[in-house]
Parts: structure tokens; sequence; C-alpha cells
């Protein structure tokens, strides 16, 4: 564990101060725990004017008494679910830049000449991926919970965050999808020497995530805290198993022979 | 402290190593000669632990790779073939990442950082991050990284190329010093000149081990010796008569010097000698050239291509 400490100490630094990992999640924080939510729940009363917008809460609520209330509730469902994009973007813009940077610099085959166990250096670059994704996130899930509840307590008088599902995507689906993604991105990082190709499988998790609120959206179903669970469960049965494969691939011989390097 | 024993590794269909054996004892200099695919980085990938022989046997200080490797590990020091370094932090912080890793204590770790830098003539710029250092500085910072835990094993892969002349010297006599510490080196290397001057023995290798013996060996292996011999007048006045001397085989003339190489010097050589002041020749040097390592070392290889 200690040289694992080593291993992400030396690499958060590195992360810091690499801008490409920084700014398209500022972006993310400004835009879906700041913006949006000040811009829908201040602009609230007057989407209600709108008959098609009636409409829309009628057909996915069926009759409700606070027609307002229902739609607020509805769109923090959404933006909850965009906020998974933390955990799916951070570890693929991370992980990928920790190991094909050591590809590009040749300094694998030093590192792997040290007594360290292979599996202290999976875990440190792991915890490289990790460690600030689950930072991002949080601070993102509670941004949003203090803007959603200043902006709405003003506007119309109640807190509607945090919820139980709140919670479950918080604490529990977002730290899995987070170790899912470390995994392949180990996994992807391994087969090549790009590291835009590498991170390109962010964009490739993010596409479900898009498909979720396009179905919520259309009005095919709507995540309740039972989905969420349910969810929980199916993603945290794959992470042995992407746990396994990426301990495969990051084997000393695997490393030297297999894995694409630069020479 | 390095024993291997017929060790072979395979990758699919192709062979890298077969069956190669030898022993290198402690404060050794072995010299590990080859043409690029020969198998040198195999070898020193498969002694260094970071990959598994298909056959064979390695035993290094005592431990087998399978049951001690992180004692392996501990003990050796490596320089790769391109050797890389963090290029966005310091040459210090370069050094002090890698040597975490040991168990050296934090006085000790700081001190082989200094003791090295200073050496390496690095000390200076050690807060300069090392993307900025040329070639020839960081090849010197992954020597001084090889050699940061004070490794009873060094393996050296062409650990003089890239550096300035200088430098190289400089190096080549820190390989040397080396010996005095009891460091058992094993150094792959292209420059035959630097193998000679460094090597206690020398292993050239194609996939297999052609031939491992000193200089000394490999040069008494040459039956056939050059020999040179300076006449105070045109050597052409002379050549019928060393033409017919038996146990002459080639002879060349060029001004006053004949270069000849000759079967059983030990016999041949006096019978020249004698023919010559018999016949009231003046000569000013008679010299034995001696083989360098770049001859036998193509001699052996065309030796092995033409099997």
């Amino acid at each position: 564990m200690k040289n694992s400490l080593v291993i992400f100490k030396k690499e958060i630094k590195e992360v810091i101060r690499n801008k490409n990992i920084w700014l398209p999640v500022l972006i993310i924080t400004v835009v879906f725990s700041i913006a949006l939510p000040v811009l829908f729940i201040a602009g609230s009363g007057a989407l209600l004017d709108d008959g098609d917008t009636i409409d829309f809460v009628n057909k996915i609520f069926g009759e409700i008494g606070d027609p307002l209330e229902a739609l607020l509730g509805f769109v923090l469902k959404q933006l909850l679910i965009f906020l998974l994009l933390i955990p799916a973007m951070v570890p693929s813009l991370i992980a990928p830049a920790s190991i094909i940077m050591e590809k590009e610099n040749n300094t694998l085959e030093p590192l792997l000449a040290t007594p360290l166990k292979t599996s202290e250096i999976l875990m440190g670059k792991s915890l490289t991926a990790l460690v600030p994704t689950f930072v991002i996130s949080t601070i993102n899930f509670i941004l949003l919970t203090i803007v959603v509840d200043i902006t709405a307590y003003i506007k119309l008088g109640y807190a509607p965050l945090p919820t139980l599902e709140w919670a479950v995507v918080a604490f529990v689906l977002s730290p899995i999808l987070a170790f899912i993604i470390t995994m392949v991105s180990i996994i992807v990082s391994a087969k090549s020497t790009d590291i835009r190709s590498a991170q390109g499988i962010g964009g490739a998790v993010i596409i479900p995530i898009y498909l979720i609120i396009g179905l919520q959206v259309a009005g095919f179903f709507l995540l309740n805290i039972l989905y969420l669970l349910i969810g929980s469960l199916v993603l945290l049965a794959v992470c042995p198993l992407m746990l396994r494969l990426a301990v495969k691939i990051f084997d000393r011989e695997n490393i030297l022979t297999k894995w694409k390097m630069n020479r | 402290m390095i024993n291997v024993e017929n060790l072979t590794k395979k990758f699919n269909a192709i062979t890298a190593v077969e069956d190669i054996s030898f022993n290198i004892g402690e404060s050794e200099i072995f010299a590990f000669l080859g043409p690029n695919g020969a198998g040198k980085t195999t070898t020193i990938r498969m002694l260094s632990t970071l990959i598994q022989p298909t056959s064979g046997e390695i035993t290094i200080d005592g431990r087998t790779p399978s049951e001690g490797g992180e004692h392996i590990r501990s003990i050796i020091g490596l320089l790769t073939e391109s050797p890389g370094m963090y290029e966005k932090i310091s040459a210090f912080d370069n050094l002090n990442y890698y040597a975490s890793f040991y168990n050296i204590s934090r006085e000790k770790k700081n001190d082989n950082i200094k003791k090295y830098l200073k050496m390496f003539g690095l000390w200076e710029r050690k807060d300069d991050i090392a993307g900025t250092y040329s070639k020839g500085m960081k090849q010197k910072l992954a020597l001084a990284r090889a050699l940061i835990h004070e490794p009873k094993i060094l393996f050296l892969d062409e650990p003089t190329a890239g550096l300035d002349p200088e430098s190289a010297h400089m190096v080549r006599g820190f390989i040397e010093s080396l010996k005095k510490e009891k460091t058992t080196v094993f150094l792959c290397t292209h420059n035959l000149q630097e193998a000679s001057s460094l090597s206690d023995r020398v292993c050239i290798i194609k996939r297999k081990i052609i031939r491992i013996a000193s200089l000394e060996e490999l040069r008494g292996d040459n039956q056939n010796k050059k020999i040179e011999i300076i006449f105070k007048e045109d050597a052409l006045r002379y050549s019928k008569l060393l033409e017919n001397i038996e146990g002459v085989k080639v002879l060349e003339i060029n001004k006053n010097i004949a270069s000849l190489i000759v079967e059983n010097p030990f016999n041949t050589n006096p019978i020249i000698l004698r023919k010559i002041l018999d016949n009231g020749i003046d000569i000013v040097y008679f010299n034995e050239i001696k083989a360098t390592l770049e001859d036998i070392y193509l001699d052996l290889i065309k030796d092995e291509e033409a099997k």
C-alpha cells in the first residue's frame, strides 16, 4: 500500500497540472451543477405558461396537484443522471494519460524492474483516477444541492434536495461507475499508444447515459430508487470481472511484450 | 552470482533465446554481445524477472525469479536500451521517486541521490525538469537511477549510447570502478572497443550462445596470427623470400611494411626471423598484431551464419 501511495502522490501532482483534464470537468460543473438548475428554477414559472409543457407533465406524471413541483423533480432526475458524466469522464481522462505517458516516456520498464508488485502499480494508477473522480463527483453533487436548494427556496419556497435517489446516485452508482471506467481505461490504454484514442472510451460510455436521459424524456420510464438500485447492483456485479481483466492485462510480461509501446 | 541453465524463451512461434547457459561471478564484468535481434534484451528481461523463460533455470543471488522475484529486483539495477525519465518533474524528483521503492532509509536515499547526481555532473541542475535535459544528460540520469539503491548486480544495455566522448569515457571509468565495490556488471553493448576494455569475459550470442571466453582466450582460439615486419628498405625486395617460408599464408606489402598471416606462429615466427637475419636484412620492427575483439566477433558471427 505504501508503494501505491508513492505512485499516487507523484501521479496526482501531474493530474493537477494537466489542463486537459481540468477544463472539461470545470465546464461540466458550471453547466450541470450551476447554470442549468439556476436557469430552470428561475424560469420555471414561465415554463408552465406553455401548453406543451403542461401536456408533457400530464403525460409523464398523470393528474397531479402541483405540476411545478413534479416538473422540478423530473428535471432534477435528469440533472443527477447528467452528473454521472463526471465518474464516466474523469477516469477516462486520467487513467490513459497516466499509463500512456509511461509508454511514451519509456519509464514503464525501469518501474517494473523495481521491487514493486504489479498489483501495487495497478493500485497506484487506479487511485490516481478514482480519488479525484470521487472528490469531483462529491463536490458536484454538493454544489448541485446547494445551488438547487438556494434557488428553489428563493423562488418556490422549499428545498427539494437531497433525496434518497440523490444519495444512491452520489454515493453508490457514481463510485461504481468510476471504478468500472477506470478499469476499462486501463485495459484500453494497454492496447493503445495514443492518449486521445484511449480517452475516447469516455465518449463511448457517455452514450448510454444520454440514452437513459432520452428514454426518460420520451416518457418510456422514469428513474426511481428501485431502478437505480437494480442498475447499481448490475454494475457492481461487473466490477470483479473488470478488475480481473485489468489485473490480467497489467502483468509484467504482458506489459513488456504485448502492450503497444513506443520504441 | 548469476547462474543460467538451458534458458529458452519463445514468443509464440519465434524463438528469441535458445538453450543458453552461463555463470557470472561476483564483481565480474560480463559483456553480452550480439547483432540486433540476437536475444540480448530478452535475456536481460528474463534475468531482471520482467518476463518468464519458456524453459530453463535462472538463479540470482541464490534465488529463482518465481520464488524470489522481489528480492532479485531489489538487488539489481537496470539501464534499459531506451531509458526514459518523467519529463515533467525534476531530475531530483525522478531519482527520489524510484528510490522510494527500495528498502533504504530517507537519509541514505538523499545521500545517494546527491552522490550520483554529483558523480555524473548533474547536481547543479538537479531542480530542472528532466524534459529540459539533453539526450546525454538523460542517459546519465538513467544510469544514476539504476544505481540509486547501490545494486549488487547492474544490467547495462548500451550505457554509453548517446554520450559525448568525454562523458562516455567517464561512464566507462565508472563501470570499471564498480569492480572494486564488488558489483557484478552485465554489459550489453555494440561498442566492441568498450566491451574489450571493460569486460572480464565476453559472451557472443545469436539466439544461441556462440562463444563465452575472456578476450585472451578468444585471441588464443585464433591459430592464424597476423604479424607485421618493418624493413629498413622497400619490403618488396624480400617478398619472394617471405612467401617461400612454410607457414606464411598471406603476404601484403606496403612500402617498407610487410604484413603476414602465419600459421602456427610458435614454429613459423622463429623461421622467419632466422631467414631475415641469415640474409643480412635490416629490420626496424617485428610485431604481432593482436586480433581485436571486433575481428574475432565478426569472424565468429560469420562462421555462425555460414553454418
